[in-house]
């Protein structure tokens, strides 16, 4: 087989065309470098994206973001849109940790002021947002109040006292979507989403303390709350078991649904149905709800982070109070409305890895970031740096309102545990100065910052490409991870 | 059909995730060695532990990739959500679409990683003369 090798249509964008394989419906395109082309070349990325543009019903193009790697159907980093109603929607286009997302929020503390109390504040912290894996956390929800989660999201701990209106303003779809039926999750997923709320998780999730290291645009930094030295709070989780139940839940049921209608896919992973099929529905519905669920468990652990950083700088430091910036997913099927050919149609578009990024004047943004765009989060690795962009209106005619995740891994977990040492990781991240705290020395090495790409590579192609505009840039002082 | 394991296990690269080869000289020793492959990816300890916990378990799906994701899964949903990791297992049905199995288990106290997920991703069974294969890609 020829060597697949994809063609520079733009400074920063290539194309594999559908000619490349019969199955394709529509052309491949990723955003990279050269380097980071190479990179995709090395794993089965590419080949994944061409698989993922076998998909029926799609419209323009599946893309992949430049921090794309080798996930299991979609690479990670993909960014698919069907028609609605009739094109497919895929449970492996988003993932089994449903709405994995960031949020960040703010603080009025300078970086000096925190320095002195950040063990406290660190330990404050690990003891208020529960980590590890299968862990619960101090709430337990009766079926009517899990219902609740899942039907209202966010809105749900607003209604508990635990979330301010503005923290829901400032969510991706006010943190609570519509369209979310509990009646689609099953029994299994609900009692494995009882006690979870408000619960970190493991594995590559983390709450992380940082410093604004530099402001690339003032005006929309100014518009965040985000002044270089000041001091904000990242949190890096989903949906837990919930979320993982349901994904299971649906592929499974998806896999009698491709010989229902006669769908026929490179891998059983992309399996998927027509969004109008009741198979279709019911997903949509469950992976809804399951959103709604990671959006509330954020909201819990922003509350847990109220109450440490009272716990600890109440009474120390001028104003302990923190607020939301914003609150995006990255691995969720949305219904938008997108301009295709000059006209608005309407579209599910599956982000798996990839953040959505809408331009200025985009529907369902706060007044106050109306004019800048979305913010977009985008965590490094470990240790490293994190970015805040925002998005664009080129992102909206050129990836369906879509930028990238992440930094994007480069080695896998067995290599990483290989090459580094959890202990002596932690060691060196102390001595420069970041505090860590794990539940897991070994997940530690399986994140080091040698296991991924450059983030600021990755930036510097969406910046390029001008599918998303660089805010700040931050560094970490402190890392929880579970 | 339940005669000493000679099967075999191995995590094998995958960038985002973990995957593991397996195999065994018959369907009873594959789904033995994918299961054990998967406690030692989870960080479990299966050797030594003294049996404490009896449980039963019966699955059916499309075909018998879809019954390995389906056992695969409801073990590691037992060792998150139930504590149990399984040392010993015995199967009393294991055909293409349905399997039953009797296993003997005890409480663990820690994972180190969490499977999301076992994913249907390249999965498939392969008769290889003297047993089967296969390789498995978890979510974590």
């Amino acid at each position: 087989m020829a060597l697949l090798t994809p063609a520079r249509i733009g400074p920063f964008t290539y194309e594999i065309p559908t000619d490349w394989r019969a199955d394709m419906q529509v052309p491949a395109r990723l955003l990279a470098d050269p380097t980071i082309l190479k990179a995709a070349s090395a794993d089965r990325s590419l080949e994944q994206l061409v698989n993922t543009a076998c998909l029926p019903g799609l419209v323009k193009y599946a893309l992949a973001m430049p921090d794309v790697h080798q996930g299991y159907g979609f690479p990670i980093g993909g960014v698919a849109a069907t028609e609605v109603p009739d094109g497919v929607i895929s449970p492996g286009g988003v993932g089994y940790d449903i709405n994995c997302g960031v949020r960040l929020l703010g603080t009025h503390l300078w970086r000096e002021e925190v320095q002195p109390y950040l063990e406290d504040l660190v330990s404050a912290l690990y003891a208020h947002c529960p980590s590890g894996v299968g862990r619960g956390g101090t709430l337990r929800l009766n079926p009517k109040a899990l219902r609740q989660v899942l039907e209202r999201g966010a809105r749900w701990a607003l209604q508990q006292g635990l979330a301010t209106e503005s923290d829901l303003e400032r969510t991706e779809g006010g943190g609570s979507l519509a369209g979310a039926d509990a009646g689609c999750v099953s029994e299994r997923a609900l009692e494995r989403g009882r006690d979870q709320v408000g619960t970190l998780g493991a594995g590559n999730h983390f709450i992380e303390i940082d410093a604004v290291a530099e402001i690339f645009d003032p005006a929309a930094a100014e518009r965040m709350g985000l002044a270089e030295d000041g001091v904000v709070v990242q949190i890096h989780c989903g949906s837990r078991g919930l979320g993982h139940q349901v994904c299971s839940d649906y592929v499974k049921r998806f896999q009698k649904a491709i010989h229902t209608y006669g769908l026929h896919l490179p891998d059983r992973e992309l399996m998927c149905a027509p969004l109008s099929s009741p198979e279709g529905r019911g997903y949509l519905a469950a992976m809804t709800a399951a959103a709604n669920y990671a959006f509330a468990n954020r909201q819990v652990l922003t509350h847990g982070i109220r109450l440490g950083f009272e716990q600890v700088l109440a009474g120390k430091v001028a104003n302990h109070q923190v607020f939301q910036v914003y609150d995006v997913a990255h691995n969720m099927a949305r219904i938008e409305t997108h301009r295709v050919d000059g006209r608005p149609r309407e579209l599910c578009v599956h982000r798996k890895g990839a953040t959505r990024a809408f331009g200025p004047g985009s529907p369902g943004l706060p007044p106050e970031y109306r004019d800048i765009g979305q913010p977009v989060l985008v965590p490094g690795s470990m240790g490293t740096c994190s970015w805040v962009l925002r998005g664009t209106a080129a992102a909206m005619e050129q990836t369906f309102g879509s930028t990238c995740h992440g930094a994007g891994r480069q080695m896998s977990r067995r290599q990483a545990r290989k090459r580094y040492k959890g202990a002596r990781l932690r060691q060196a991240m102390e001595d420069s100065g970041i505090h860590v705290r794990a539940g897991s020395i070994s997940g530690l090495a399986e994140e080091a910052p040698g296991a991924y790409k450059d983030v600021d590579r990755v930036v510097e192609v969406v910046h390029g490409a001008g599918i998303a505009r660089k805010v700040a840039r931050l560094v970490p002082i402190a890392v929880i991870k579970g | 059909m339940n005669e000493p394991d000679t099967g075999f296990f191995e995590e094998i690269e995958h960038t985002a995730d973990l995957a593991l080869r397996c195999g065994g000289t018959s369907l009873e020793a594959l789904f033995r060695s994918a299961a054990r492959g998967m406690y030692h990816l989870m960080g479990i300890e299966t050797r030594g532990l003294a049996a404490a916990t009896r449980h039963s378990m019966r699955l059916a799906a499309e075909d018998v990739e879809g019954l390995l994701v389906d056992w695969l899964g409801e073990l590691a949903y037992q060792a998150e959500a139930g504590g149990l990791v399984f040392a010993e297992m015995r199967f009393e049905t294991l055909s293409a679409t349905r399997l039953g199995a009797k296993l003997v288990g005890r409480p663990i106290r820690h994972i180190d990683t969490l499977i999301k997920a076992v994913t249907y991703h390249q999965l498939k069974i392969e008769n290889v003369g003297r047993g089967y294969t296969a390789t498995v890609v978890f979510d974590v």
